[in-house]
């Protein structure tokens, strides 16, 4: 425990919290895809190196991206437009949060590690690509073969839904 | 440091779970939902790493591509609302109220 893990976390938690309070849709995120690549950083120190990278190239490079194109496509710069509905709203959600925050730290707080640092470094050797290359390509070939499959129905499912004359502008 | 790194995962889930009830359109619930997600991905390496199994961090990057398969298709139904309700507010998609 040093003070880079919890700078990191610091920074983690600033990142996200202002991904869900910023009124600027556009800010809002990038905050977030701060936070994805902070997590990235967060996973290559937990020994899962590959994971991080993936992380940064999917995550913070793809789908927020993908996010910043839809939200300029759509106008949708104001995250909080017009009167609210719900006046009452916000506090109840921050309480609703705090409890589940509440439980998960209450289920977490006894957590011991099974196994020391040094057998779990030793076991994981750094997550590196050579490590997981036969977890992904032998063991679980095919969940990677499933996962594939329904990343390509997904994909055609997107530009289905956007096909325009169907369903497109009544 | 383990415990360390779980508390901040379930303080960024609580701060997903507080976006989605809290935000008003739809984009930003979504992109709360993947805060969510990857605070749920961040206590799977967590214990990947105290258990030193590579399967925890396999699981991990076949949850990574579920949620790109996931975000296409949700950003693709946002769109595909805003085309014909020219809005992408949650409260004004009420048309299913009972």
């Amino acid at each position: 425990m040093n003070l880079v893990h919890l700078f990191l976390g610091a920074l983690l938690l600033v990142t996200g919290f202002l991904a869900v309070r910023l009124k600027n849709a556009v800010h809002a995120a990038l905050a977030l895809a701060a936070n994805f690549i902070l997590m990235g950083v967060v996973y290559m120190l937990l020994e899962a190196r590959f994971l991080g990278w993936i992380q940064i190239i999917v995550y913070a490079g793809a789908i927020m991206v993908l996010f910043v194109f839809v939200i300029m496509l759509l106008y949708a710069k104001e995250a909080e437009p017009g009167v609210d509905p719900l006046p009452g709203l916000r506090p109840a959600a921050a309480g609703i949060a705090a409890l589940g925050f509440l439980a998960l730290l209450y289920a977490f707080s006894g957590f011991k590690a099974p196994i020391t640092e040094e057998a779990a470094q030793a076991a994981l050797s750094g997550g590196s690509a050579e490590v997981m290359g036969p977890v992904l390509w032998q063991t679980w070939l095919y969940a990677v073969l499933l996962v594939a499959a329904l990343l390509l129905v997904a994909t055609v499912a997107a530009v289905a839904i956007l096909r325009p004359g169907e369903g497109g502008k009544r | 440091m383990n415990v360390f790194y779980l508390m901040v995962s379930a303080a960024l889930f609580a701060l997903g779970a507080y976006g989605v009830l809290a935000r008003r359109s739809a984009i930003l619930v979504f992109m709360s939902v993947e805060l969510m997600l990857n605070a749920a991905n961040l206590a799977l390496i967590v214990f990947a790493k105290a258990w030193g199994s590579l399967f925890a961090q396999g699981a991990a990057v076949l949850l990574i591509a579920l949620a790109a398969a996931e975000v296409a298709v949700g950003l693709a139904l946002v769109v595909a609302i805003y085309r014909t309700r020219e809005t992408t507010l949650v409260d004004d998609l009420s048309e299913l109220k009972g």
